[in-house]
């Protein structure tokens, strides 16, 4: 099995030297399970084409192993990859799609049948070993990519998007499955989504990129508690985080409070270290607040303010309150399902404050 | 064929629109117009020889005889070169022909629509650009290219100038854009080589747009006279078309001879037929078909 190394790694396009990914640099560990997640048009597909060598290294290093791999063809590099369209050949069966890697290898002819009908096991697709491509299912088409990708016994595999053309449930039910996988094959997977849910359910590291460059690499607690930026804050989560924009102030106490037109909230003392440090008292900053620590008045006293309810939008358990803060913006509470108020009715709200990140206001970089 | 019809049973009749029906209708129409010439065809070659110069002119053969095929069976036996002769030279060279204008159009669409290299839009530019020249205009500089290279009087040149067919790398080029690149990736993955990659997954695919260039060559080299008449020395190497096409031309606008070539557009049109029954199932099949989206 493999480790990945990957070393300042570029890639630009066309004529005008158009940079999509821009100094890519990460060590993959054996047998990690890496998600690149981020907006499309980001270069995580590009960054993962490279790694399979679909794409050009326009500069940079790609080790699999102790190997360097920038000039060795695909099928050289040891990986198998599952693509978001499945890629299956429509002309075989699904048998042949899963033995093509193997014949094309010389493989003895028992061995093939022996290692197709084991991956078949696994993935539970022995029952339409002999069907066409177009006689399946969207589901039942990703197993057998999954197939043609594992009966090989590769040490890498990359996967692109490989649930995006999947109906909700059968996702979800895709994802455990794959999590499975990762655990029984003891493979290095490299995982690409626009979707953190799966990045979040997954991995177990995630890198975050937007437009290029790598926002944030760390586990998928790490990025949701501690994001490294509002991009990445906004990305991760859903509903998203909230965003609040205000000052920073100082009290009589020598307190430090986050003042908005509206409201004015108390500084916890760790937090406020930190502000003292970057020098932001009476400074601009935006506050960050996921909605689970947005609820009704009850717990923290001290960071008490009003909001107008607007909508709410039920998901079983919980219930998510928009509530207007002014200045046109919207704030999302999570409350528990059984919560009711009517239309326009003022609500006391609270901040969980020892959980709120305060962000530099200007380049969004997190500071507490 | 029968599932098609069904949809224009009577259910089918009472569900569509004015314009539907009036669509359909006109649609049968024409091909009842388009399969006049195949009946006449049937239809002339066994008619005795009253019937053939009478006027106004039949349509359908009204008492049925052998008399035509007898008498291209003795112009043939007293012809110099034996018919099976030039039967055989049409054969060999159609077939020849339909196999290596399928793999060229194939080998030469499949790099111009899936690699990127410098110059392939002029490449494809002045692929198309060939297809705007009348064939009138490149028989000599043609006739040149085949007496320099010293392949006159033989088969290569029937077959040279057949093979580069640019309606086919068209075709084919337009077929092979269809195809998704992570296919071909795919396989790449699997450990194909490029060659692999073009015969077991791009062509198979493309059997759609193969089946319709295959026909297409057949028709074009079956047909042909013109390799013939410029071409060759020899009577022997001369194609079945062309001795069919002396049946008559020497003989301008005269009585004789008009039965055996009635016989003989008989003889050259089934082949056509067949191949075009054979292979139009595949053509129907397209991308939606074929489990690729």
């Amino acid at each position: 099995m493999a480790s990945i190394s990957i070393r300042h790694l570029y890639k630009r396009y066309g004529k005008d030297r158009q940079t999509v990914v821009n100094d890519f640099h990460l060590d993959i560990k054996d047998k990690e399970f890496l998600v690149f997640v981020g907006p499309s048009g980001c270069g995580k597909s590009t960054t993962l084409r490279m790694i399979a060598g679909l794409e050009e290294i326009t500069e940079g290093q790609v080790y699999i192993g102790d190997r360097l791999v920038n000039d060795l063809p695909p099928k050289d590099r040891d990986i198998a990859m599952v693509f978001q369209n499945y890629a299956l050949y429509p002309n075989m069966s699904v048998y042949e799609n899963i033995a093509f890697g193997l014949r094309l290898r010389k493989q003895p002819r028992h061995e093939i049948d022996l290692a197709v009908r084991r991956a078949a096991r696994v993935l539970e697709i022995e029952s339409y070993l002999n069907r066409k491509p177009k006689e399946l299912s969207g589901g039942q088409r990703q197993r057998v990519a999954l197939g043609r990708a594992i009966v090989r016994n590769p040490s890498v595999f990359l996967m692109d998007e490989p649930l995006s053309n999947l109906d909700a449930k059968l996702r979800v039910q895709m994802r455990m499955e794959l999590i499975k996988l990762h655990k029984t094959l003891g493979a290095t997977f490299i995982y690409v989504t626009h979707d953190q849910i799966e990045a979040m359910t997954m991995a177990d590291r995630i890198v975050v990129m937007k437009d290029g460059v790598i926002q944030q690499i760390d586990t998928p607690e790490a990025v949701y508690t501690s994001p490294s930026n509002t991009f990445v804050a906004s990305f991760i989560g859903s509903p998203g985080i909230n965003f609040i924009k205000g000052k920073i102030t100082e009290d009589a106490g020598g307190n430090l409070l986050f003042e908005t037109n509206r409201f004015s909230l108390p500084v916890p003392k760790e937090a406020a270290n930190v502000l003292r440090r970057h020098n932001k008292t009476n400074r601009q900053v935006t506050l960050g607040i996921r909605p689970e620590h947005v609820g009704p008045e009850g717990l923290y006293s001290d960071c008490v303010f009003t909001a107008v309810y607007k909508v709410s939008e039920l998901m079983g358990a919980d219930r998510f309150l928009h509530l207007d803060i002014g200045q046109d913006r919207l704030l999302v509470a999570r409350v528990d399902a059984y919560y009711r108020c009517e239309n326009n009715e003022s609500l006391r709200i609270v901040l969980d404050m020892s959980k709120a990140l305060f962000f530099d206001a200007d380049s969004g970089a997190r500071l507490t | 064929m029968l599932r098609a019809l069904g949809r224009f049973g009577p259910a089918g009749w009472r569900r569509m629109d004015g314009f539907q029906k009036l669509l359909l209708l006109s649609l049968v129409l024409l091909s009842v117009f388009m399969l006049l010439p195949v009946v006449y065809i049937f239809n002339h070659a066994f008619k005795p020889y009253h019937e053939l110069f009478v006027y106004p002119p039949t349509f359908f053969v009204r008492e049925p005889s052998l008399q035509n095929v007898n008498e291209l069976a003795s112009v043939a036996s007293r012809s110099t070169v034996p018919m099976v002769r030039y039967l055989f030279n049409s054969v060999f060279v159609s077939a020849l022909a339909v196999a290596l204008v399928t793999g060229v159009s194939a080998l030469c669409a499949y790099p111009l629509s899936k690699h990127r290299f410098p110059g392939a839009g002029i490449v494809f530019a002045a692929i198309l650009l060939t297809l705007m020249f009348a064939p009138e205009v490149v028989q000599i500089p043609r006739y040149l290219v085949v007496s320099e290279l010293g392949i006159m009087n033989t088969y290569f040149a029937h077959l040279f100038p057949l093979m580069a067919m640019p309606i086919g790398v068209f075709l084919l080029k337009q077929f092979v854009d269809q195809i998704p690149d992570s296919l071909l990736e795919a396989a790449r993955i699997d450990g194909a080589s490029e060659f692999v990659v073009f015969a077991r997954i791009a062509l198979p695919v493309c059997m759609p747009a193969v089946a319709t260039v295959a026909i297409l060559a057949f028709q074009n080299a079956w047909g042909n006279v013109e390799t013939s008449a410029l071409f060759m020395l020899d009577d022997e190497m001369k194609s079945f078309a062309f001795f069919l096409s002396t049946l008559t031309n020497n003989l301008a606008n005269n009585v004789a001879m008009q039965g055996a070539a009635a016989v003989a557009s008989l003889i050259m049109f089934v082949p056509n037929l067949v191949v075009f029954v054979v292979l139009q199932s595949k053509v129907i099949a397209t991308m939606a078909h074929s489990g690729i989206k």
